[in-house]
């Protein structure tokens, strides 16, 4: 059900919330990765942990996993 | 934040064109957010109160972001630099017991009286002169908070990004005023859910990484203790037995009764602004849940808050083992300590953020700053169609015409807030004095509401004149403080070792005595309310339906148990 958007609505509030996080994780990762395996790691304290890139990894397991959980699918309109 | 603003020539860092990136993703879906749900907005039930289809987990969520606007982050991470740990008692103390309360005790009346507001109830309890009262007053410093918040947004903007304010100002209002005029509270709501993911996903990266920096909790309690000369700012209850021995200037009396019954009661259980969140809830049962839900994420909202002002108070150079982070008040800014607390989190995001996780902690800024706005906005817009404009202008239009009042009074709301932004930004000072008014209101209204609901004799002369002498109560004893300062001070807040902390917290503790005190000698002065009015409203007169749940696990009071008891043990840890 497309949970607080409203009647009618094929999308539901959590598939906001994961699109907009897999969006994240799909432009951190690969800027982490250019950044961890180009050698362009800004000049931050422990960049040597490369968070960018895991916390693209996160964002993007995160956010891919709510995505799809909640992705619109026929006939599942709000009637509540 | 006005001195740190003219002191600084250049800002202190620059968004990469990723960090741009994130940050233009954030605005255009935050806009599609508003045109998708404008469809279902039609009706005032809809546009004022999501259309009362939201689950215990939608509404508690927005329950808990609502409160956890960028002013608030960026306050209270400066303060636990200032006072230590002792800050964290605004979200622990300060939330989790009233929270609970407002879920398992005052929940049922706000929803079966099927009111539209706070102010709403009050009429249904005490008449239209404490609704009037109560709406008047929310209105007006709502719409006040909101120009206040738009206001800090630019100016973080200027200091941290060098943006030019009302650059900052009106694409933020514009934003905001386009959502909610499209989608009213529900539109609020999602942003509010997006929001609090948001900012934990910007901001946990600066504990993990700073604790991982520290050596660890046990390292960075050492580090803090080595660099201030006191183990003091690491505990929450141990240095509360005497207000000269806590950096806060408090006593353990003024946190338990001041912090943890007044102010905290008052704010989560009577301001419309949160309690909005929870009456959008689709049943009693959920209801119910979402302040439990609410609690605990309340709980954990202190890692991403307090943490960091605690390691920028901690970390050391590793050479040197010398305090990395030198940073003075707002007063004492100059060229040898260009920061003040209330920059630690941008500077701590700075620190371990590089461009795109850069961008991602900027964006959940705006987002709180936003959601701030937009929640000040939504809630004022229904309390003036509801409480002041249906009330009392016009109280017979169709549902169509309370529609659009509340169109239209999302973007007249929006515009006084642009205005409001522009007189912060001509004398700083008045962003005080708004955030002050608040606490003028919340202790009171508290008193009456709370009498209201529990005590049948309660009369509506006794709840008017109680919120009326209350209030008036509040603001004599804040000018009678700014005039008479440290005797005034020492006065209100019985010890000559208190600080202005302790002050704010014993002006409500003494305001809400008084609400009280008035309130139940006039009701015993006056003729009492016949009980077949109260039912529905106060507890002994009604009897309180069945919330539906069938199992253990679905019971709200059983969650509730459980964060309690959580809430006992993690101040037990940090005692």
């Amino acid at each position: 059900m497309a949970e607080g958007t409203g009647r009618g609505e094929m999308l539901s509030i959590w598939f906001f919330v994961g699109a907009l996080t897999l969006i994240y994780g799909i432009v951190l990762l690969p800027y982490g990765a250019w950044e961890w395996f180009g050698g362009h790691e800004s000049p931050t304290v422990l960049n040597n942990l490369h968070p960018t890139f895991w916390w693209g990894v996160l964002l993007t397991l995160f956010g891919g996993s709510y995505t799809l959980r909640y992705r619109p699918r026929r006939g599942d309109v709000n009637k509540a | 934040m006005q001195s740190m603003a003219a002191l600084l020539t250049t800002q202190l860092t620059h968004l990469a064109p990723v960090d741009i990136l994130i940050l233009v993703l954030y605005f255009v879906v935050v806009i599609f957010i508003g045109f998708y749900v404008k469809g279902s907005t039609n009706t005032s039930e809809e546009f004022f109160l999501a259309g009362r289809e939201m689950s215990a987990w939608v509404a508690g969520l927005s329950f808990v972001s609502a409160n956890l606007g960028s002013l608030e982050l960026m306050g209270w991470a400066g303060a636990s630099y200032q006072y230590g740990i002792l800050a964290m008692h605004w979200y622990w103390i300060g939330a989790i017991p009233a929270m609970l309360f407002l879920g398992i005790v005052m929940m049922p009346f706000y929803y079966i009286s099927k009111t539209h507001s706070v102010p709403g109830y009050l009429q249904l309890r005490f008449g239209e002169g404490s609704r009037g009262l109560a709406a008047v007053s929310f209105g007006f410093m709502t719409i006040l908070m909101s120009g206040v918040n738009m206001y800090a947004m630019a100016l973080v903007m200027k200091v941290i990004l060098g943006w030019n304010v009302s650059f900052s100002i009106w694409v933020g209002a514009v934003t905001v005023a386009i959502y909610v005029m499209l989608g009213g509270l529900r539109s609020a709501i999602i942003n509010e859910v997006l929001q609090f993911v948001l900012i934990w996903a910007g901001a946990a990266l600066i504990p993990i990484l700073g604790l991982v920096e520290a050596g660890g909790w046990t390292n960075l309690k050492a580090q803090i203790a080595h660099n201030v000369g006191s183990t003091d700012y690491t505990h929450l209850w141990s240095t509360l037995g005497h207000f000269r021995d806590n950096p806060m200037g408090v006593h353990w009396t003024g946190i338990v009764f001041g912090l943890g019954f007044v102010v905290s009661f008052g704010y989560w259980t009577t301001d419309f602004l949160v309690v909005q969140r929870v009456l959008s809830a689709n049943n009693l049962r959920a209801a119910k849940m979402a302040p439990v839900i609410g609690a605990a994420f309340k709980m954990a909202v202190p890692f991403i808050v307090i943490v960091p002002g605690l390691l920028a108070l901690g970390i050391q150079d590793p050479h040197t083992h010398k305090a990395i982070f030198h940073l003075v008040g707002e007063n004492a800014v100059d060229a040898a300590h260009p920061f003040s607390y209330n920059e630690v989190l941008p500077l701590m995001l700075i620190r371990y953020c590089g461009p795109g996780l850069l961008g991602l902690g900027i964006t959940a800024l705006v987002a709180g700053f936003m959601s701030g706005m937009a929640g000040n906005v939504s809630a004022f817009s229904t309390v003036w169609t509801y409480d002041i404009y249906g009330a009392f202008i016009n109280k017979k239009a169709s549902d169509q015409h309370y529609v659009a009042m509340g169109r239209w009074s999302t973007v007249i709301g929006m515009l006084v807030s642009i205005l409001t932004a522009y007189l912060v930004a001509d004398a700083a000072s008045i962003m005080d004095y708004v955030q002050a008014l608040f606490s003028f209101f919340i202790a009171p209204l508290f008193g009456t509401v709370v009498l209201g609901m529990l005590w049948k004799r309660a009369t509506k002369q006794g709840g008017f004149w109680g919120l009326l002498v209350g209030t008036a109560a509040s603001i004599s004893m804040f000018v009678y403080t700014l005039r008479g300062g440290s005797t005034a001070l020492s006065r209100i807040a019985l010890s000559v070792d208190a600080k202005p902390m302790a002050e704010t917290l014993y002006r409500a503790l003494w305001s809400w005595c008084i609400c009280v005190i008035v309130t139940v000698v006039v009701s015993y002065m006056t003729k009492p309310t016949p009980e077949a009015q109260l039912a529905g409203l106060v507890y002994g007169a009604t009897p309180i339906p069945d919330d539906g749940a069938k199992t253990l696990f679905q019971k709200p009071m059983f969650w509730a148990v459980i964060v309690i008891t959580v809430f006992f043990i993690l101040n037990i840890v940090f005692f």
